[in-house]
């Protein structure tokens, strides 16, 4: 296996994987790092990477496999990507890309400025940037939450 | 249709850079791997080797005889590079094709490296092991991953 996966990676389904890989690409700039197309030229596996870390786009390869598209848009697990600029510019390169921005970039009590995005087949997104530093006891006061493992 | 691997990489040099560390120094920085065996015998040194218009990508044994991996059908520095390929296992009038492209990314090269073909490689032949198509596909994307891995150190 390649030294630079990281040790948890998201495999992604989509009904059209290699329309997915377009439109991944130019919403949030990932790379496509590995394709494998069968002799039909199905896409059989393809990865894209992003920084150090890698998501697998791929079918619906088994009837327990499915595209949000497929289930009435329900999502069982979302991705999130943790950039370190400019989270609006962003925001606007996704929302070009044909991405549904479900919420606009806003700066959370714990000091990250977030966005939330629904990709063409149903996927919902989440895009973070720290932006401010904030103690564990200012993010407690902001939130009225109690806050375990913020050291 | 044939199938095709696709993989790719970045590696921190210009396009220049790393296709002339691809081809001049593929003797350097290529990994031979048991599981795509170019001939039977010991890894050599790869080459590309050229006579006039005509480029091949040579394998130079121990005993000093040569395998003609593939020849050269495009040659494009610093952008692109097509050859094709055959190992000594495969049947005679099997040739697979590589293509391989460098593309500027800010100050990196993005290399990418397709593979053409290789799932017409016969089920009994020894260069299969065996392997069912997706397994087979698989591991020849890590074999090329491997190489742009080792152009990338090389290169650095």
């Amino acid at each position: 296996m390649a030294d630079w996966r990281a040790p948890l990676m998201s495999a992604i389904c989509y009904r059209d994987p290699r329309a997915a890989l377009e439109f991944l690409e130019a919403a949030f700039g990932f790379e496509l790092s590995m394709l494998i197309e069968d002799g039909e030229g199905a896409v059989a596996h393809s990865e894209m990477r992003f920084g150090n870390a890698v998501v697998m786009v791929g079918n619906e390869w088994t009837d327990d496999h499915r595209s949000p598209a497929s289930i009435g848009g329900k999502n069982t697990q979302t991705v999130h990507i943790q950039i370190d600029t400019d989270i609006d510019a962003h925001c606007e390169r996704a929302r070009a890309a044909g991405f549904e921005i479900l919420m606009a970039p806003e700066t959370q009590f714990y000091g990250d400025r977030t966005y939330r995005c629904r990709d063409p087949e149903g996927h919902i997104w989440t895009v973070g940037q720290t932006v401010q530093a904030v103690t564990r006891e200012a993010a407690e006061a902001a939130s009225g939450l109690k806050i375990t493992g913020w050291v | 249709m044939t199938s095709k691997v696709y993989v790719a990489l970045r590696v921190k040099a210009t396009p220049a850079r790393a296709f002339a560390v691809f081809t001049a120094e593929i003797g350097d920085w290529w990994r031979p791997s048991g599981l795509f065996q170019t001939t039977p015998r010991a890894p050599g040194r790869l080459a590309f080797a050229q006579d006039g218009e005509d480029r091949r990508l040579i394998e130079t044994l121990a005993n000093g005889k040569v395998f003609e991996i593939g020849k050269v059908l495009a040659w494009e520095p610093p952008i692109r590079l097509v050859f094709s390929w055959r190992q000594a296992a495969f049947p005679p009038d099997l040739h697979t094709e590589v293509e391989v492209r460098f593309e500027a990314v800010g100050d990196e090269t993005r290399v990418s490296v397709e593979h053409r073909g290789f799932d017409q490689v016969p089920a009994e032949s020894a260069a299969r092991h065996r392997f069912p198509d997706q397994a087979l596909l698989a591991r020849l994307a890590e074999y090329w991953q491997n190489q742009i891995r080792a152009v990338g150190e090389r290169v650095s």
